[in-house]
């Protein structure tokens, strides 16, 4: 690890920026997992959002750190807020639901992924991630992205094109209106109709 | 010579196979004429074969060999035949008589809904049969053994409907089997040590042989044998296979196939010779069957089955020849037999044919007074059969009587039983002539009787019947031991009797005697019995019985073979098929289903679940790469 | 570089997989399942930029932006589910959406 105080009041004015975003994305992260209420999750998902465009500045990388803010907060989250919005209100107990092993599972399983990174990163690759040296100043910028894009992964640029395409394809698709008398739903599911429609009511 | 037999081969096969193929667009005429043709050319093939044969000094015989059938290892074997004067003279046989009863079929099953197949049968029978006698080594000898067996299941259970029938066939084609599996194992001890079973090498491989191993290969020659010739013990299959249409019965169970088993004690002498015990095992299982035989005769009610039990006994007296070494008595015997003993199935033919299918002689009585030329033919047969000079039986019989004196105690004993069985030969006979023909014909003669636009019978049943009374009466004359003997000579490059049985001038004249007298003694028993009723026949329950059940051999048959048989076939089915074997798949299916329903479990449809063990395993795996790494 | 070096970076990120992880196993409704899952993306895009300053290496901002893009398709796809599930008047809960079972 490197020396937390390093005499430089730059380095102190980007630390304590780095903590404060870091503080952010961990609560606002925590806040869309425990909400009961879908809209204030998304809400918190914005939140979470910016303060990872602030990490990507801090780490050169402002393209990516723009792209975050126009596709994901922009884009990504609009939608979430739109389709929440149409769904309408839920009453939800977030940790409720599904047999206690399940919960308790799930806590369990996800703290061993916590850990594991946390000891694969720290006593494994300890070493190589001590000193970090300077970039050119085109680090990060558009013009340096674009042609790495156009260059270097031009593949990767292609099949993410066509990743975009089969998407809007498919959600359009998805979203369009279901015909007139289409088969019959199985009984479970007809019996799941029934109840959310009472739930609407509620 | 060569042409003639492969001519002789083909063409009743080329018969069989174009009936077959022509099936139902032909008339059922033309099928029996296509038939009958078929044989007349193989009679031709036959004659044409004999006579090059003749003109050629030594009279040794060809094999020749089309292409080599089979071959495995350092074991071949050619598709051969052989011309020497033994396969010819059965050449000549078989086809000859053959001729003459596929054209007494046409006229016998004419109106039969299924003549086609009828004659594609008896072509195929024909073919066997000469493949069998025509073979240039051992493998196409047994291939028309079992040719010869499959053609007699065939026709003895044509009349499929009948349940008897199709018994019968079984019975015969297992106990052929039987035979057939006894050869082949004595095959087998052949190609063992010389890898060939062409007939040169077989026979001089036995000389090399180890005497058990010798015995065997007789032995088991000798099992095939007596299937097929019905001899003791395995003669319960003839009597039953007078199921079948009686051409059938005087083609394959007088004339042709029961002799195979004769032609081919002639045919591989030396093996048996080098066996001397066997052989005469072969001469005492005919002695004994000849006398057995004679004695079931007495009391049959069927016209066919006196006829057949008839035939095993003469069938006796060919082995009882060839058994003691004097093959060309037996050979010639067996020519005379086809003759006469055809002649007498044709004629009970003729008259069952009139009867509309009656076989009971109780209910033929006075049919004589009705259907001459039946009666006079028939009395040509029995007085050929019973061996009374100058009809050809007598010729052939009493050589075999006299050869088998110079053999030691039991050639004795083997001249008596010839001789008494003359005698029971000589009874059997006229009762079945007294009680039939003379007299008064019967109520239900007079009722059934239905004559052929006036005459007996059509053409082609009367004549073939008439040459065979002609033959059955001239057909002796080429050869009395004492004096001239064209067929030993013919057949000595072949079959060379033995010294032991040759016997002397004086012995032929005293056996010739003495037998003629049992013959006519016999026939005078009967004629008091049966014609003028002055002597009546001794009333022994017991003796009656024991003749009437055929000695019991069905029984004991049964009870050795079939019971225990059929008692594990079905405790087999019972406790092990239904118990254990048909449970075990509805049971393997039911576990699959179980363990896929336990297995299905996993699948709760829970996006939750699945997402988890997602988690989980991924979780694992990177403690698992954390420690290794 | 100025301020924390990577190894925090790449703490803060697996920190946000955790959580979105945790998300994901929790939640029954489908909508903040979606999000829970925008969240682990995310913790990977740090990790991803991070090292990519860390190494000088652009390929790893060029795997981000892949990874928001599909992130984006993906989320476009997922919610025109829910909207074709709320049409249907079914209940929009991963417990009873459970057709898909043996």
């Amino acid at each position: 690890m490197t020396p937390v105080l390093a005499a430089s009041a730059g380095n102190v004015l980007v630390w304590i920026v780095w903590v404060v975003a870091a503080f952010a994305c961990v609560g606002t992260g925590i806040a869309v997992v425990s909400f009961s209420n879908a809209f204030y999750s998304a809400l918190s998902l914005i939140g979470n959002l910016g303060s990872l465009a602030v990490m990507y500045l801090l780490a050169t990388a402002e393209f990516v750190a723009a792209a975050q803010v126009l596709v994901y907060a922009g884009a990504v989250v609009v939608m979430f807020l739109f389709v929440i919005a149409y769904v309408g209100p839920r009453r939800e107990v977030p940790w409720a639901g599904g047999p206690a092993w399940q919960t308790i599972g799930a806590a369990v399983a996800a703290g061993a992924l916590l850990v594991e990174i946390i000891v694969a990163v720290g006593l494994k690759a300890g070493g190589s991630l001590s000193h970090t040296d300077h970039v050119g100043g085109s680090f990060g910028t558009p013009g340096w992205i674009g042609r790495l894009f156009l260059a270097d992964h031009l593949l990767a640029f292609e099949i993410t094109s066509i990743v975009l395409l089969v998407a809007a394809v498919g959600g359009v698709i998805l979203g369009s209106h279901t015909k007139r008398g289409g088969p019959d739903l199985p009984p479970r599911l007809a019996e799941t109709q029934r109840e959310a429609e009472t739930e609407v009511a509620v | 010579m060569t042409g003639g037999a492969w001519l002789c081969l083909a063409s009743p096969l080329a018969g069989a196979v174009l009936i077959t193929l022509l099936g139902t667009s032909v008339p059922r005429r033309v099928a029996a004429w296509l038939s009958t043709a078929s044989v007349a050319v193989a009679f031709a093939g036959a004659l044409w074969a004999f006579f090059s044969l003749r003109s050629q000094s030594g009279h040794h015989g060809e094999i020749t060999t089309a292409w080599t059938w089979l071959q495995a290892g350092n074991f071949s074997a050619g598709m051969q035949l052989l011309v020497d004067p033994l396969s010819t003279m059965m050449m000549l046989i078989v086809s000859g008589v053959g001729m003459l009863i596929v054209l007494y079929s046409i006229g016998y099953m004419d109106g039969d809904d299924e003549e086609r197949r009828y004659f594609a049968y008896m072509s195929l029978f024909v073919f066997s049969m000469l493949m069998l006698v025509e073979g240039g080594n051992l493998l196409l000898l047994l291939v028309g053994w079992g040719l010869v067996g499959l053609s007699s299941y065939l026709l003895i259970g044509f009349w499929h409907e009948r349940p008897s029938a199709v018994a019968a066939a079984k019975k015969a084609f297992i106990m052929n089997a039987f035979g057939d599996a006894t050869m082949a194992l004595a095959f087998f001890i052949l190609i063992a040590h010389s890898h060939s079973l062409a007939f040169g090498t077989s026979f001089t491989t036995v000389t090399h042989l180890s005497p058990t191993a010798a015995n065997l290969v007789a032995l088991g020659l000798l099992g095939g044998a007596a299937a097929k010739s019905a001899q003791i013990p395995l003669h319960t299959w003839l009597p039953d296979a007078m199921e079948g249409p009686t051409p059938v019965s005087a083609l394959i169970h007088a004339a042709t196939m029961v002799t195979a088993g004769v032609y081919l004690i002639a045919r591989t002498h030396p093996i048996f010779e080098h066996a001397r015990t066997i052989e005469l095992i072969a001469a005492g299982a005919g002695a004994l069957t000849l006398l057995v035989a004679g004695l079931i005769a007495l009391v049959q009610t069927d016209i066919k089955r006196v006829i057949a039990y008839s035939t095993m006994s003469q069938i006796g007296y060919m082995f009882m020849g060839a058994g003691v070494g004097a093959y060309a008595s037996g050979m010639f015997h067996l020519m005379t037999h086809a003759f006469f003993k055809a002649l007498l199935f044709m004629a009970a033919g003729v008259l069952i044919h009139a009867l509309g299918g009656e076989q009971d002689i109780r209910q033929m009585r006075g049919i004589g007074r009705l259907m001459p030329l039946t009666k006079w033919c028939f009395l040509v047969g029995a007085l050929a059969l019973v061996g009374i000079p100058p009809f050809s039986g007598f010729f052939s019989k009493d050589s075999i009587i006299a050869s088998t004196l110079n053999i030691g105690w039991y050639g004795k004993v083997f001249w008596a039983s010839g001789v008494v069985g003359a005698l029971l030969t000589g009874i059997y006979t006229f009762r079945l002539w007294f009680i039939v023909f003379p007299g008064e014909p019967s109520p239900f003669v007079r009722e059934h009787l239905h004559k052929h636009h006036g005459k007996e019978g059509p053409w082609t049943m009367l004549v073939p019947v008439g040459i065979l009374a002609v033959l059955a009466t001239v057909g002796g004359w080429i050869q009395w031991a004492p004096r001239w003997h064209y067929v030993t000579t013919w057949l000595e490059p072949a079959a060379r009797t033995l010294a032991a049985a040759e016997p002397t001038n004086t012995q032929e004249y005293v056996t010739s005697a003495v037998t003629v007298a049992a013959g006519l003694i016999g026939i005078a028993i009967a004629w008091a019995v049966y014609s003028e009723e002055t002597l009546r026949v001794p009333a022994v329950p017991a003796l009656r019985n024991l003749l009437e059940h055929k000695f019991y051999a069905d029984e004991l048959y049964d009870a050795l073979f079939y019971r225990p048989a059929s008692g594990l076939a079905n405790w087999l089915t019972r406790d092990l098929e239904e118990q254990v074997i048909l449970p075990t798949g509805p049971d393997l299916g039911q576990t699959a289903l179980d363990a896929g329903g336990a297995a299905s479990r996993v699948q709760t449809g829970l996006l939750r679940t699945y997402v988890f063990f997602l988690a989980t395993g991924a979780a694992i795996v990177g403690l698992v790469f954390l420690l290794v790494k | 570089m100025l301020g924390p070096g990577t190894s925090w970076y790449l703490a803060l990120a697996g920190f946000l997989f955790g959580t979105g992880a945790l998300g994901v196993l929790i939640r029954r409704n489908p909508l903040i399942v979606l999000l829970s899952l925008e969240i682990m993306l995310n913790g990977g895009n740090l990790a991803l930029v991070a090292l990519s300053r860390h190494w000088r290496n652009g390929a790893g901002q060029i795997f981000a932006l892949s990874v928001m893009a599909v992130a984006a398709s993906e989320v476009c796809v997922g919610l025109g589910l829910v909207v074709a599930i709320h049409r249907r008047r079914l209940a929009l809960d991963v417990d009873r959406l459970s057709e898909l079972r043996g």
